[in-house]
């Protein structure tokens, strides 16, 4: 884009980088194995040829840094000036001289030793030749270390110069350190330069750009300037020195009315008046800022005067502007780039530039030659589409009210409810009431559902759903009555009884305990129906329940005596011992032998499998299994199994 | 309106793309990116149509027509032919000519009312494009060039001619066509305006590098947004050279 680029400049290597480079390059790129019993005429060219590579690759290397820089008499005034003001000019100068003479003598080198190197007579000394050529070399761009570190940093400064391009539409912002200038930039362009409290926070020229009436405008921030003699000016105010002289740009001076830069407005005027000289032929623009402190009028009468000569200069136009409020930054940008605009159009119509774009300046209207009408066709709906757009634009849009009621504007959100009525809009709706969520109890056909609700309830009403009968009681119904009661009384306090026998925390009995002894039996239930009232005469043969015995000993006759079974049972009193683990928790007897074939089938099955003698004949299949014992050291596996 | 359009990477869509009052034809590319572009912008008021002549995309430049009638040349196949009159409105006549000339958009730039030609097209031709386009046709050349098609663009409301167009041929064209007439460039200074942009009575469709100045030109030469042929000379002027030297 930019004219000049200095980015691309390559690396400037130290010069025991340099050395290195080149020799590692020769050893390299060239052929190394050579034999003394080779032809004289081969050995001589064998180094030769790693003379020549070697002064070829020195000549091309610093050919390319003596081209790649640029020379300062063929840059553009500005930047030679810049350059000079940065880097030194005599500096620089001798550096790109040095190192060019430097390569003429490496040249030489080369051309000297290739031409002893015809007379050498033995591989020994044909290598001594090469040996002192390529020293020599080294010698040389040793000697110019400090010109190579010098042109390294100045390529590395060059690169981070901001690209600006002297011939474009420019604007050119100057004055006084801390009078706002960078604010501007930044208010202006998306330059994003630092801004801080103090004088000369920026240190350097930056570039911003900003649009303008389709066109792209470069802006430029430069260092704050004091009023000294321009022998006496730093680097850093000569930099904003160069620019205001060699760039034709607008420029902005810009004066500080508040004085909050330290300086009086007398001194920024002698500073105007001083640096006059380099505004001569640029469109000018004198810019008061911070305004939001002390504005123009403000001012006292002694003050003022000293502005007088500035406000009557015809070629001056004197702006106010505020970087905080905003205040005035759009017309100080339009006015600078419309005063630079004609002026650039101007000299260029001055010059023959202009002559060659003039038929494209100009429309050319018909004059009419029949008296056809000719009128452009465009579809109603295109039309329809536009109307619409316009009246769009028509309504009173939110922010046309908030400019209209200014700080009393509060945003009405309710206004566009629809299916509200004007009047409940604004109604505030609780959101808890007496403790309940009112968004809960908020139901669209609830006044339906109670009418209905109510409608039920009434024909209820009308049919007599409430009204208690009165009950005439009778005998027997007496009866029924009392026994009702005692039943419940009963039930009450068998559900009572069972709470209490669920609360217990007796530990659980173990399986070994006998049987707990039941307080249930047909006599019991007898005696205290017939004590209810219940006629229990007729109920001998009454099968009431299977009632199993209450201990072994008082248990029924078994059908068949059991020779072999329990001794124990003879006796109720004999003490009970342990029962045998192969008998806990079994039921019954025929449990008994289920369980035991099982156990048999179990045992007779490994047996026949393994060919075991029988139960107590363990088997273990294989002691000591091959994949669970194999070492596997070596590389750390020892663990892995 | 004016909108910038790139069809895959080429930022000459007048080849690609013809635009009309009554309709607009879209090549057939590979991505809809382009064609949808039209559509969005158009296909509510006019069809927009995926065409193709001769199995070639260019149709901007092998096809001239307007709101009355459309042109194709000879190497149009059948089934092409078909397609377009299809899908055109029914009163907009569709006619393959026999023609030397072939690439009939850049020898022919028309709008709904005037026809500049190229000066060595048939007579024959030369008739049917009158009959069929509803036309008043001139033979002439722009900037002394022949191919009047490639080097102009028309609508009822402006035309847009090759930069080097002097101010006297200016003056005759404008009044031949009986519009108001710039010299101006499309696509960062290209000269083949036509090639660079489509336009009709309410929009304009131009090539991605079109820059702001020339699509501030378009704008007004064409009277798009409200925008007047008398701005380039009043309030753009100062742009125009700034940007231009």
């Amino acid at each position: 884009m930019s004219l000049y680029n200095f980015k691309k400049i390559a690396v400037v290597p130290t010069a025991k980088d340099f050395i290195d480079i080149m020799l590692s390059k020769t050893q390299r790129k060239t052929p190394t194995v050579v034999h003394k019993h080779y032809k004289i005429s081969r050995i001589r060219s064998f180094y030769m040829r790693k003379i020549k590579y070697t002064q070829q690759n020195f000549h091309d290397r610093l050919s390319q840094i003596l081209t790649e820089f640029p020379k300062l008499d063929d840059v553009h005034p500005f930047y030679a000036d810049l350059m000079n003001v940065l880097y030194d000019k005599d500096h620089y100068k001798l550096a790109l001289g040095q190192l060019n003479t430097a390569k003429h003598l490496i040249d030489n080198v080369s051309r000297d030793y290739l031409r002893l190197l015809k007379y050498g007579d033995s591989l020994y000394r044909c290598k001594q030749l090469k040996r002192a050529a390529l020293g020599r070399m080294a010698t040389i761009m040793k000697r110019q270390g400090a010109n190579l570190t010098y042109l390294e940093q100045v390529r590395q400064h060059l690169a981070r110069l901001p690209s600006i391009d002297p011939y474009t539409r420019t604007i050119i912002i100057c004055g006084f350190p801390n009078v706002g200038k960078s604010s501007f930039i930044n208010k202006i362009t998306r330059a994003d330069v630092e801004v801080q409290p103090y004088a000369f926070t920026t240190k350097s020229l930056y570039v911003g750009h900003t649009d303008y009436k389709y066109l792209r405008w470069q802006v430029i921030d430069t260092p704050g300037i004091l009023d000294h003699p321009l022998e006496e000016r730093n680097v850093i105010e000569m930099q904003a020195v160069t620019a205001l002289a060699h760039l034709r740009a607008c420029v902005l001076y810009f004066l500080d009315l508040s004085e909050q830069c330290g300086h009086l407005l007398d001194e920024q005027i002698k500073l105007y008046e001083s640096i006059k000289p380099l505004f001569a032929n640029k469109p000018l623009i004198i810019v008061a800022n911070k305004t939001d402190i002390v504005k123009l009028d403000d001012l006292t009468s002694e003050r003022k005067a000293l502005l007088k000569d500035i406000e009557e200069d015809p070629n001056v136009a004197l702006l106010e502007m505020s970087t905080i409020t905003d205040f005035g930054v759009m017309e100080v940008k339009s006015a600078a780039c419309e005063k630079l605009l004609t002026y650039r159009v101007d000299q260029k119509m001055r010059t023959k530039k202009v002559d060659g774009i003039l038929n494209r300046l100009h429309v050319t209207i018909p004059e009419p030659r029949d008296n056809v009408e000719r009128p452009p066709c465009i579809p109603d709906s295109i039309l329809m589409k536009k109307q619409q757009l316009a009246d769009k634009r028509k309504r009173k849009l939110e922010r046309d009210i908030e400019l209209e009621e200014g700080d009393d504007y509060v945003l009405d959100r309710n206004k566009h409810y629809v299916e509200i009525p004007e009047e409940e809009r604004y109604d505030i709706i609780p959101e808890i009431w007496e403790g309940h969520n009112v968004a809960d109890y908020i139901d669209p056909d609830i006044f339906q559902k109670l009418e209905e609700l109510e409608r039920e309830e009434e024909v209820r009403e009308q049919s007599g759903m409430y009204i208690v009968p009165k009950i005439e009681l009778d005998d027997t119904l007496r009866e029924i009555k009392a026994l009702a009661i005692k039943i419940r009384e009963k039930k009450f306090i068998l559900k009572d009884e069972a709470r209490v026998n669920k609360q217990s925390n007796k530990p659980k009995l173990p399986r070994t305990v006998a049987a707990k002894i039941r307080n249930r039996s047909v006599t019991r239930l007898r005696s205290e129906m017939t004590e209810l009232g219940v006629d229990m005469t007729d109920t001998d043969n009454a099968h009431f329940t299977k009632t199993k015995s209450r201990s072994r000993s008082a248990g029924p006759v078994a059908k068949r005596m059991k020779m072999d079974v329990d001794k124990r049972s003879e006796s109720k009193n004999r003490s009970v011992s342990r029962t045998p683990r192969n008998e806990l928790g079994v039921k019954d007897v025929a449990m008994q032998r289920r369980v035991s074939k099982l156990a048999h089938l179990a045992i007779s099955k490994k047996v026949r499998k393994y060919g075991l003698k029988g139960e107590a004949d363990r088997f273990i299949g294989t002691k000591k299994p091959k994949h669970l014992f194999a070492g596997k050291r070596g590389i750390g596996k020892t663990e892995r199994r | 309106m004016a909108f910038r359009v790139q069809f895959e990477n080429n930022n000459e869509i007048g080849v690609f793309s013809k635009l009309t009052n009554s309709y607009c034809l879209v090549g057939i590319g590979g991505s809809e990116n382009f064609y949808s572009t039209f559509e969005s912008e158009l296909s509510e008021t006019i069809p927009v149509i995926h065409a193709s002549l001769a199995g070639c995309r260019i149709i901007g430049r092998m096809s001239v027509g307007n709101k009355h009638g459309l042109l194709v040349p000879n190497s149009t196949f059948d089934t092409e032919l078909q397609h377009l009159r299809n899908s055109l409105p029914d009163k907009v006549k569709l006619q393959r000519i026999e023609e030397r000339l072939s690439a009939l958009g850049n020898v022919v730039a028309c709008n709904d009312y005037v026809a500049l030609v190229h000066p060595d097209i048939d007579r024959e031709t030369e008739e049917i494009i009158a009959d069929t386009l509803n036309v008043e046709v001139f033979r002439q050349t722009i900037a002394n060039n022949v191919l009047v098609g490639s080097y102009s663009v028309l609508s009822n409301r402006g035309a847009l001619v090759h930069p080097n167009t002097p101010l006297s041929d200016q003056q005759e064209l404008s009044t031949l066509l009986q519009l108001p007439l710039a010299a101006g460039t499309v696509n960062r200074g290209s000269n083949a305006v036509a090639a660079g942009m489509v336009v009709n009575d309410w929009c304009a469709f131009t090539g991605m590098d079109t820059t702001s100045t020339e699509v501030t030109v378009i704008e007004s030469i064409f009277r798009l947004n409200d925008a007047v042929p008398s701005a380039i000379t009043s309030s753009m002027r100062a742009t125009l050279i700034e940007s231009m030297t």
